[in-house]
């Protein structure tokens, strides 16, 4: 079974790689974005699929490194690959910054101090516009590079559902999951719970912060409100919990799931697509809370590096 | 500091922040309510003020009639599509984790700010009623705001009297203590939360009515509501009642100081220092209550 999933994802690797050789610019820009979402869930499920302690906004960190990254190619002329892993930097210096505190308020109290952080960062960014730009965002030279930026996507995917591998896998994955179920219990067995909630919290913040860092390359123009919504957080949420939250390939299956399905069938219906995403979330989380790999994980005992 | 400030300034806004602080404690004691029984934050609960909001434009509108009587209708509408929400969907996930309720609760926001957004499209809409100011010595009071503050006191004062005296309140009560000895005792939990999360949708309401005479109303909004709420009741202490009347006031001074001393964009970002700095200091909010 681990040969078999190990030849299929060299297969799929391969075949993603060669893609760009045959695709059309609107197949790239589709896998880009896919790539995004899968590293985007992928970084959700790292603190809250793993520890429980549910990050309502995370997307913060995704608009932080789309900032830092968009500072450092405009003002200080760096090169995008190297700025958008400064904007994962930046992203995880947040982290560091806000996960101190806040990672000892447990349940909902730390889920609306994330939300909150999203809605103040969005207010700082727009406040200090000698930095920003403000509400007039920031423009980044032009840049035709799409298919590089497919690649670093790609990367960014990878690295993040590998390191989901390593660390559901490792001692570090079973401290974590440990806290999730009885934190008490972890500290009592001796886990320093306070330092590794806020090493799972840095790399979770690190890998949207670059993924920012390059929508931001992608797109060449960026503004308070389009790098700080809401939904994207719910939406990253929502993939994670549909494909199996705490899992190595349930956030890259409800990524794909949910975004192919979004591409193909909501973007059709322009007026009621977000009355429909309403819906869906309330679906997922009424009829299958677990996901569909805990559905399939509680029936038939997969091994944990599913 | 470029501007001189003067204690008729600091008076205004304070008086100011009290008059806002009653709103926000009115409207929170709903969240309040909820999260205090079911232990359920409710997201939406800042979407149901914009429903309120709306119905009290359209009361205006089509009848013509004083946008407060509007109140009458807003407040049963709310009570009764807050049962159906709780019967329907928000009862399935009172015991779960609260990812599934937070998200449950957002989805519902979402759909329905949307289905606002086809019906009545993103215009901003006010009702023109009520304009203009009381001027006591010197300083100046919108009228729509003080007339606001009467309502939020009154209806505030009605919901604790509710709460305090009568069998239903106080089984509401028991409830959020502790459910099993409720039950223990002969309390009807599910008709509790059925009940509870009723009254707590018709406070939001009661809320989007007094606002839609104050400011422009469009569908997006209740969501600053539903964080300023939860600012709210985390100050006053969750599970605490009176907790959040004292929030409000706090939560509405704290905001117009800030905006005073500081600038209006980033009192938003001092709600929220505010916030941090309350629940590491004391994780139960300022009046204690019941940790979770």
């Amino acid at each position: 079974m681990r040969r078999a999933l190990l030849l299929a994802a060299a297969v799929g690797l391969l075949l993603l790689g060669l893609y760009p050789r045959v695709a059309s610019g609107y197949g790239i820009r589709f896998m880009l974005q896919l790539f995004m979402w899968v590293a985007l869930a992928q970084s959700w499920n790292l603190i809250s699929g793993l520890t429980g302690y549910v990050s309502f906004g995370h997307v913060a960190f995704f608009g932080t490194g789309a900032y830092a990254t968009a500072i450092l190619v405009t003002t200080h002329g760096w090169p995008w690959p190297a700025a958008a892993v400064g904007g994962g930097v930046a992203a995880a210096l947040l982290a560091l910054l806000i996960g101190y505190p806040c990672l000892r308020l447990k349940g909902p109290y730390f889920a609306i101090s994330m939300l909150g952080l999203n809605e103040v960062m969005r207010v700082l960014v727009s406040y200090f516009e000698g930095l920003t730009g403000g509400g007039l965002g920031l423009s980044l030279p032009t840049l035709y590079a799409s298919v590089a930026i497919y690649y670093a996507m790609g990367l960014a995917a990878l690295a993040a559902t590998g390191a989901a591998h390593l660390i559901i896998t490792s001692r570090f994955g079973l401290r974590l999951m440990t806290i999730r179920e009885d934190e008490v219990a972890a500290e009592a067995m001796g886990i320093d719970t306070a330092r590794y909630k806020l090493y799972a919290f840095l790399l979770s913040a690190f890998v949207p912060g670059v993924v920012g860092g390059l929508f931001a390359r992608d797109l060449g123009y960026i503004e308070p409100v389009a790098v700080f919504p809401l939904a994207f957080t719910i939406t990253m949420i929502v993939m994670a919990l549909f494909g199996g939250k705490g899992t190595v390939w349930g956030p890259v299956l409800g990524a794909a799931a949910l975004f192919v399905f979004q591409e193909l069938v909501w973007a059709r219906f322009l007026y009621l697509h977000q009355i429909l995403f309403g819906a869906i979330i309330i679906l997922v989380v009424l009829f299958v809370p677990r996901g569909i790999l805990g559905v399939l994980q509680q029936r038939y005992r997969l091994p944990r590096y599913v | 500091m470029s501007v001189l400030i003067t204690p008729a300034m600091v008076a205004q806004v304070v008086v100011s922040g009290l008059l806002a602080g009653a709103l926000y404690a009115m409207v929170a004691l709903g969240l309040a309510l909820i999260f205090g029984v079911m232990r359920v934050i409710n997201v939406a609960h800042g979407t149901f003020l914009t429903i309120g909001a709306y119905t009290t434009f359209w009361w205006f509108r089509l009848l013509g009639l004083n946008p407060y009587l509007s109140l009458l209708l807003a407040m049963p509408l709310m009570f009764l599509l807050g049962m159906v929400f709780q019967r329907t969907m928000v009862r399935r996930v009172v015991n779960a984790p609260e990812l599934s309720s937070l998200l449950l609760t957002f989805g519902l926001s979402i759909a329905l700010v949307n289905v606002l957004q086809l019906a009545f499209a993103s215009d901003l809409r006010s009702v023109e009623y009520l304009t203009g100011a009381f001027v006591v010595g010197g300083l100046a009071f919108s009228k729509s705001r003080v007339v606001a503050f009467g309502f939020a006191v009154a209806i505030t004062a009605l919901a604790y009297w509710f709460l305090q005296t009568t069998r239903f309140g106080k089984a509401i009560r028991a409830t959020s203590q502790s459910p099993e000895v409720a039950m223990v005792c002969g309390v009807n939990v599910e008709r509790v939360h059925l009940f509870t999360f009723g009254l707590a949708s018709a406070l939001a309401a009661a809320g989007g009515s007094l606002v839609a005479v104050m400011v422009a109303i469009q569908p997006e909004m209740g969501q600053v509501y539903t964080f300023k709420s939860f600012l709210v009741i985390v100050l006053g202490g969750a599970g605490n009642y009176p907790g959040a009347l004292l929030g409000g006031l706090l939560l509405g001074l704290v905001e117009q100081l800030a905006s005073l001393f500081l600038t209006t964009q980033l009192s938003e970002a001092v709600a929220y220092l505010l916030l941090v700095l309350v629940l590491l200091v004391r994780p139960t909010g300022l009046l204690g209550g019941r940790a979770t």
